[in-house]
């Protein structure tokens, strides 16, 4: 599924529920115009700034990171993240490509337990 | 494996299922009188700040760094209640001083059946104290260890391990799919249940752990599922050290919360009180528990005089909260 499919299909279900989430008035919320998310939708257009997507992710309760990736961006937090030390990120993602969501996980800072 | 977000401990069993885990925090409360009247559930003030103790090891004491974990400030004589928060069903076994704060019997990793040494979440939403007798407990107050008020010093005469001790074990994969993912739908009253914060604390440096306060109104339920619906492989520990407020500061140059108000400020404030009901079945109280002597009887009984803020209160406005709304905030 492409970006503006999914950005549809999710709109499209909130709107099912509240008329707030008509393109008009979403396009309104996050500052655009409502043509242009239309084109967003139909992938006539790429896929808008991160400011957006993050715009777009928090109307639409949807995770940003997920968003961005659809879009084929990374946050700019996290390209500082690996600007800093990019061969060392770069070796830990593709070491990690393949591993299981519970080892990846696991890389997350957990709370040791000790001898008692 | 256990994260620490948000002062919160969340627990993940990622190899068990996916949607395996649940959190914990430690909320911050009043201490209700501690005069052998029955009083109902005391608010949540919002939660303890809660620190991992490899951050400031060369702060603390050598025990602690052994032991591991977490730790969080308290007043002396503080109160703390704990809560459970999440959808998958896990069995929680709580322990202070390394006292099972259930059954009364010395901590053992393992679950026990008979009697039953655990709480399963979502079904019981918080944990005010020990479990002395059906449909009661004891609340937990913070004192420091030494002085011979905290539950393990009342059973095992020594003052060693103190703080708060958790482990926890999901429900095993099959056992979940069989219950929850083959009858859709058919209880989503649970599934649904919301997260609310209630919070426990535990204290240290010097240790400190904790006492049986006043008598309160709750059950701890019995576990509908049977022992073997628990995944034993799979648990997770967490010592959560008690540390005193004032050395709190001292350690992590940060300002522990405020003191919460008293029981008779609170009420007179005209602030609710809550009862929690439930269909489930109660499991009755520790024998060895229901022994213990509170610490309002222990400070008589130490010729100390009276403990302070111990008035008893009346309360006049108790919110009841069932399944499905277990929020349990007060604001003071």
């Amino acid at each position: 599924m492409t970006f503006g499919e999914y950005i549809r299909e999710h709109r499209e279900a909130l709107k099912s529920q509240d008329r707030r989430f008509s393109v008009r008035q979403v396009a309104q919320r996050i500052g655009v115009e409502p043509a242009y998310l239309s084109k967003i939708e139909r992938g006539d257009v790429a896929p808008p700034s991160e400011a957006k997507i993050r715009a777009l992710a928090e109307e639409l309760d949807e995770d940003p990171d997920v968003l961005l990736a659809m879009a084929g961006k990374v946050s700019s937090d996290l390209q500082e993240i690996i600007r800093k030390r990019p061969q060392l990120f770069a070796d830990l993602i593709r070491q990690l490509k393949s591993a299981p969501d519970h080892a990846i996980l696991r890389i997350a800072r957990d709370v040791r337990d000790g001898d008692w | 494996m256990i994260e620490l977000l948000n002062n919160q401990l969340t627990y993940r069993f990622p190899e068990v299922h996916q949607k395996a885990g649940c959190s914990i925090d430690f909320q911050r409360t009043l201490r209700i009188p501690d005069d052998n009247r029955e009083y109902p559930l005391p608010p949540g003030l919002g939660r303890f700040p809660v620190e991992h103790v490899d951050d400031f090891a060369n702060k603390l004491p050598d025990t602690w760094r052994t032991h591991g974990g977490v730790f969080i400030p308290m007043y002396q004589s503080e109160a703390l209640w704990i809560n459970f928060s999440g959808d998958y069903p896990c069995a929680i076994k709580i322990a202070a001083g390394k006292i099972n704060a259930v059954s009364g019997e010395p901590w053992s990793n393992g679950l026990s059946a008979d009697p039953q040494d655990y709480a399963v979440i979502p079904e019981q939403p918080w944990l005010d104290g020990f479990n002395v007798s059906e449909d009661f407990i004891r609340q937990f107050v913070a004192m420091p260890l030494g002085e011979g008020f905290t539950a393990e010093e009342q059973i095992t005469g020594t003052a060693e391990h103190g703080g708060l001790q958790i482990i926890v074990y999901p429900m095993k994969h099959d056992v979940y799919v069989e219950h929850f993912e083959r009858t859709v739908q058919a209880d989503m009253d649970y599934l649904d249940m919301p997260m609310f914060s209630r919070t426990v604390c535990e204290s240290a440096a010097p240790d400190m752990g904790l006492a049986p306060g006043g008598l309160m109104r709750q059950e701890i339920y019995e576990d509908e599922y049977g022992i073997d619906a628990w995944d034993q492989d799979n648990g997770f520990r967490c010592f959560v050290h008690l540390a005193n407020s004032a050395q709190y500061l001292a350690i992590t140059g940060h300002k522990p919360p405020h003191t919460p108000p008293t029981a008779n400020d609170y009420t007179s404030a005209g602030l609710p009180w809550f009862d929690y009901y439930s269909d489930a079945k109660a499991l009755s109280g520790s024998d060895t528990l229901g022994k213990l002597t509170s610490v309002a009887a222990k400070v008589i009984e130490k010729g100390k005089g009276l403990l302070p803020d111990n008035e008893p209160v009346h309360p006049k406005t108790v919110k009841i909260i069932s399944k499905g709304n277990v929020v349990r905030d007060g604001e003071f």
